[in-house]
């Protein structure tokens, strides 16, 4: 939204207050100014002229130039003009030779198609006025010819641009008054009344045929029946201020409920009188075609809420008008419509056309019912302004509520204080309620205050919000900052995050692992190519893209698809991802923190020492995460593509399976990526019991020295090293303080199918140095255990 | 047999390095070195005894003063070394380092890990929220109006089974009301999703950190103290904020927070595009009616909220000029980010 200071000061005095002064105490009291634009126009020499000879040049190229004779008061021009609108009568704006105009041209004498052009009739365009350039501009015949344009039109104007988005709360300020009364309050300086027309004047007219079929979207319907000379040209105020905000100028009665509507931000309608008989307002009711004023057929739904006469649609409420009852240049009968219509029912039906109307915004934004009858008063006045006559034919007639009184509303004065943190002087307060246009009475500590129809019931409707509009026109940058005193209390830690933040710490801190964030959903082109599907997901009603609907119910896909990408420009990585998988809500909230990463190397070999190396990583994470590594077992079936059996494992936690690691071979691998080799692991991060402060128990250092003892053990390649493992698991004995695993050879030597596995066992006794006895008697009780289990030694 | 060691030593003052000097004892010394070449070419059947003797002698001899010369030289080369701050061992120890042992941790997760030790010391507990939330919580509870066009498919992501993905992290709110009640003081950061086209400043996809204190007699006071308090400790300097209205269903007063542009000082450049101000935290104190969904008694209680952006204060952060990489999985982003935590 602009505003025009030359508007604005038709209320409050703005002498001597720069325009940057005045945007930034805008900003910081009522709503952010983006940018202030200097309007800078080209009227200077240009005179106000009729058209006194229109003669139409024939010749080819020339269909639609005009030979054009301009009375000029004291002085008459030839011209060549190729507007659509030029014509004899029509009183317009010469641009005489020597002139300048918007865009440096300068106007010079010269031949057009062989006739003389002594200057130019020129556009709103040409005269910087707005961008608008289908034709001449149009005068009203009152103005006296020869009348420098400057006079009318000054060569200045500043508009300050407000960001939308910070007035949606503020229907007043979607309109120059709405403005002009915040910076009365502002500037502490008096605004004017808005002259408005006595409506009751006409009471003893005939009401017009209204039936509002729907008051929950049509809350307020008002409209007068008037004869006036609705299609001749507005005067030049109105049109220099409705072209500054950008507003295209039509003719009188168009342009003058554009003018209040800019004014006062309520927007409101004037159909051609002689085509209604009786206006309806009621939904569409089922689904049909109706073309708008700008000539294009909309589609309607049976919702869409509509101006009927009779049994026809009109007007789409709220939006736009109808192409059949427009206004035009001979119109001397017009319905003027005013109403309020429900921000929702018009959003909803100007968002599906796409059709973001002036007058749509304003509706958005809740108008205030009481507009109604003020714009109708205030068109009029304008009207009056404008040297215009006009005959009521009917009385205003109104159906539903205008809603406007003030509404009464009793604050604490010493609330205001406690909200604030600092007291503010009452007399300050009182000064800013009452230019805001509250009602203002004091008792007894209270505030007895009406609130100003104006502004919106949501907007204002309880103490706090009397507050804000207090503070904002006191001044945030006068309340002096305190901090809050509270009394010591011990913070519990939040163990998911702590979890969270522990599994970035060991992953990236200590295994080169870089930790990449994805979208929350899959993409089932991807999933297509990896041959899987989801069993079941959360599915979104509006995806940002048809691929996209379903939420990740495990994050390896996601990450899988990074692995291409990143493979060009990097020999070897570890991705991992921290992030929330959804299953499908039974009951409440399904939603877990996941963890899970893959790794790539360039070289196909040594497979088992890759997904090792990952599982250290994941034993390092354990023991930070709660004071033990994981279990790993093999999986036994094949769960998805990436995990299968023989490739992959199963992770333990206490409870049962909590996640797997696995290795890409196959179809799946190819798909990931041409060449290399890639592990995979995830776990739900959730089923890992945090122990935030873990209970470290020191044990003795040994005393007596102890004994290391290897054995390599001759074990079926087939059964794998987690069978071995439980078997010397079975195995206790008290004299073992250690076990580790050293090596695993295959091949040459062995007997067929076997590898040897070396272990490395350390003996000790806490109270006495082992004597040669008891090693031997360990080492013939551990290879009867061996042997029980059919183990070999090398 | 003097002109071999001649040529030596003439070597031996040429080479710079121990790995030359090395070359050379294998050139004179080696198995195929010249000296030890002409010991083994000398065909010593042809030669008297005492001709043997006196050659075994000259030979024995050069190969000792060889020897001397290439240890003086290995001992010069490796004083120098020494001085140069490095051992001889036999192994290059001034090789470049390999094999670094720390990856890297995504933008957010560094900003969040900040943000929440700055809260914490100032006695703010950190809590968690749902990514998939309900209509209440995430609007209605809120007091965002049923009409309100946030709630439209074009902002929101909504579930086929009427649930959404939260919109923002205020959606905590209520939620953290209801369940610790007042006085609390907490944060809840998190991802947070709206239904936007996708550019280079706009994302579906983003992280915020709300903020919540509710305790006897909260007031704009407070609300600027503590901001102010908060982002210096966040830009590790003073920082000068003011306060201008904001419009939020779910605060009352509303404001947006404005910090005095860091890069020029307030004086005007294209980072705060002149005006000298960075518009930063949407604030408010909290709107009666959301304490009333959380079940907080309103006569006694009041409180203010705050949310923070963590994406756009990574990206300020850091200076990254494209919202999209956060994203997009590309490790030549994530690397620039090494752990710090």
């Amino acid at each position: 939204m602009k505003i025009s200071l030359d508007w604005i000061s038709d209320f409050v005095n703005l002498e001597g207050v720069p325009p940057e002064e005045l945007a930034e105490r805008l900003t910081l009291a009522t709503a952010e100014v983006e940018q202030i634009h200097i309007l800078r126009r080209f009227t200077q020499g240009v005179v106000v002229g009729r058209i006194i000879a229109c003669e139409a040049l024939h010749g080819p190229g020339e269909q639609r130039l005009h030979r054009v004779e301009v009375d000029c008061g004291s002085q008459r021009y030839q011209s060549v003009c190729g507007a659509p609108n030029v014509r004899v009568g029509l009183v317009s704006a010469f641009a005489p030779a020597g002139v300048s105009l918007a865009g440096g041209t300068l106007i010079t004498e010269q031949t057009i198609a062989g006739c003389r052009s002594e200057g130019i009739l020129c556009s709103a365009a040409e005269l910087g006025m707005s961008h608008w350039h289908e034709g001449v501009l149009e005068i009203p015949n009152s103005v006296l010819l020869g009348t420098p344009l400057d006079a009318l039109v000054p060569v200045e104007d500043v508009l300050i641009e407000i960001d939308n988005k910070s007035l949606t709360h503020r229907p007043d300020l979607w309109g120059h008054y709405g403005f002009a009364r915040e910076i009365s309050v502002i500037l502490d300086r008096p605004l004017k009344p808005l002259a408005s027309y006595d409506l009751s004047e006409f009471q003893s007219l005939p009401g017009y045929p209204l039936e509002v079929e729907s008051f929950q979207d049509c809350p307020c319907y008002g409209c007068l029946d008037l004869r006036f000379r609705a299609g001749v040209p507005s005067p030049l105020w109105m049109q220099r201020r409705l072209h500054a905000l950008g507003q295209r100028t039509f003719n009188l009665a168009v342009d003058v409920t554009n003018y209040v509507m800019w004014e006062l931000g309520q927007p409101t309608h004037a159909f051609d009188g002689d085509r209604l008989r009786k206006i309806r307002v009621a939904p569409m009711g089922k689904e049909s075609g109706f073309v708008t004023l700008d000539g294009q057929e909309r589609r309607m739904l049976p919702d869409d809420l509509l101006i009927w006469n009779e049994s026809e649609p009109v007007a789409l409420a709220g939006i736009m008008g109808g192409l059949h009852s427009e206004v035009s240049l001979d119109t001397t009968h017009v319905l003027l419509e005013s109403a309020n219509f429900r921000a929702d029912r018009v959003r909803r039906t100007s968002l599906r056309l796409d059709l973001r109307t002036e007058a749509a915004q304003r509706f958005e934004k809740s108008q205030p019912p009481g507009n109604v009858i003020t714009a109708v008063g205030r068109i009029l006045q304008c009207l009056i302004l404008s040297g215009e006559t006009f005959e009521a034919l009917s009385k205003f007639t109104l159906a539903g509520d205008p809603d406007s009184y003030h509404r009464p509303l009793l604050v604490e004065w010493e609330q205001v204080d406690r909200m604030a943190g600092v007291a503010v002087p009452r007399e300050e307060a009182r000064r800013i309620l009452t230019g805001l246009g509250f009602q203002v009475a004091t008792r007894d500590g209270l505030l007895e205050l009406g609130i100003p129809p104006h502004r919106s019931r949501r907007d204002l409707s309880i103490p706090a919000d009397i507050v804000e509009e207090i503070l904002r026109l006191y001044g945030y940058g006068r309340i002096e900052p305190r901090l809050p005193i509270a009394p010591l209390r011990h913070l519990p830690v939040n163990e998911s995050l702590q979890r969270e933040h522990r599994t970035r710490r060991v992953l990236a801190g200590a295994h080169q692992f870089i930790e990449v964030q994805n979208y929350i959903w899959f993409d089932s082109r991807w999933l297509q190519e990896l041959s899987w599907q989801p069993q079941e997901c959360l599915r979104l009603r509006n995806p940002p893209s048809q691929h996209n609907g379903c939420l990740r119910t495990t994050l390896v896909p996601n990450l899988l698809a990074l692995v291409r990408p990143n493979r060009t420009h990097c020999d070897s990585f570890r991705l991992f991802e921290i992030s929330r998988v959804f299953g499908n809500a039974e009951e409440g909230q399904h939603e877990r923190t996941f963890l899970a990463g893959v790794t790539y190397q360039p070289s196909r070999a040594d497979a088992e020492e890759h997904v090792r190396v990952i599982r250290s990583a994941l034993d390092d994470l354990g023991v930070s995460l709660c004071g033990k590594g994981f279990g790993f077992e093999p999986c036994s079936e094949d769960v998805s593509p990436w995990q299968k059996r023989g490739v992959s494992l199963v992770i333990h936690g206490d409870a049962g399976p909590i996640g797997g690691i696995g290795l890409l071979t196959g179809k799946i691998l190819k798909t990931v990526v041409p060449d290399g080799q890639v592990v995979w692991f995830e776990l739900d991060l959730e089923a890992v019991p945090i122990v935030v402060h873990p209970a470290i128990k020191f044990a003795q250092l040994p005393v007596y020295p102890g004994s290391w003892q290897d054995f390599s053990l001759l074990w079926d390649s087939d059964r794998g090293f987690a069978a071995l493992e439980a078997v010397l698991n079975a195995f206790r004995h008290p004299l073992v303080s250690r076990r580790d695993f050293v090596y695993r050879f295959k091949g040459k030597g062995l007997p067929p199918g076997k590898s040897s596995y070396t272990f490395r066992y350390h003996l000790a006794a806490a109270d006495h140095t082992l004597s040669a006895e008891e090693i031997d008697a360990f080492r013939s009780e551990f290879l009867r255990h061996l042997e029980s289990h059919g183990i070999a030694l090398r | 047999m003097e002109e071999i060691l001649q040529q030596l030593e003439a070597d031996l003052a040429k080479a710079k390095t121990l790995p030359e000097v090395e070359q050379l004892r294998v050139k004179y010394l080696g198995r195929k070195g010249s000296i030890t070449l002409l010991a083994k070419n000398t065909d010593f059947s042809r030669l008297s005894p005492d001709e043997k003797r006196s050659f075994g002698q000259r030979l024995n001899a050069l190969k000792n003063r060889a020897e001397e010369a290439i240890q003086e030289a290995q001992q010069r080369l490796a004083q120098q070394g020494a001085s140069l701050g490095m051992v001889w061992s036999g192994a290059d120890l001034s090789l470049p380092s390999s094999d670094r042992r720390f990856g890297a941790m995504h933008p957010i997760s560094l900003i969040q890990r900040e943000l929440e030790e700055i809260f914490q010391g100032m006695g703010f507990r950190v809590l968690s929220g749902y990514e998939v939330e309900t209509e209440y919580y995430n609007f209605d509870a809120l007091n965002i109006p049923p009409d309100h066009p946030a709630r439209d498919m074009q902002d929101t992501f909504w579930l086929d089974d009427g649930r959404l993905l939260r919109t923002h992290t205020s959606a905590n709110q209520v939620r953290a009301l209801e369940r610790y009640g007042a006085p609390i003081r907490a944060i809840f950061p998190g991802r947070c999703f709206r239904n936007e086209a996708i550019d280079a400043s706009h994302e579906n996809t983003f992280y915020q950190l709300e903020g919540l204190l509710v305790d006897r007699d909260i007031s704009v006071a407070h609300l600027i103290g503590v901001m102010k308090t908060l982002l210096s400790a966040v830009f590790h300097r003073e920082v000068t904020v003011r306060l201008r209205p904001g419009f939020f269903p779910f605060v009352e007063p509303g404001f947006e927070l404005d910090v005095q542009c860091l890069i020029c000082g307030g004086n005007g450049c294209a980072t705060c595009k002149r005006s000298g101000w960075i518009e930063l935290i949407p604030c408010g104190l909290v709107h009666p009616r959301v304490l009333e969904f959380g079940r907080v008694d309103t006569r006694i209680f009041s409180g203010f909220a705050f949310g923070m952006g963590l994406t756009r204060m990574a990206m300020m952060k850091f200076g990254i000029p494209d919202i999209r990489l956060f994203n997009s999985g590309d490790i030549r982003f994530y690397e620039q980010f090494p752990v710090s935590m």
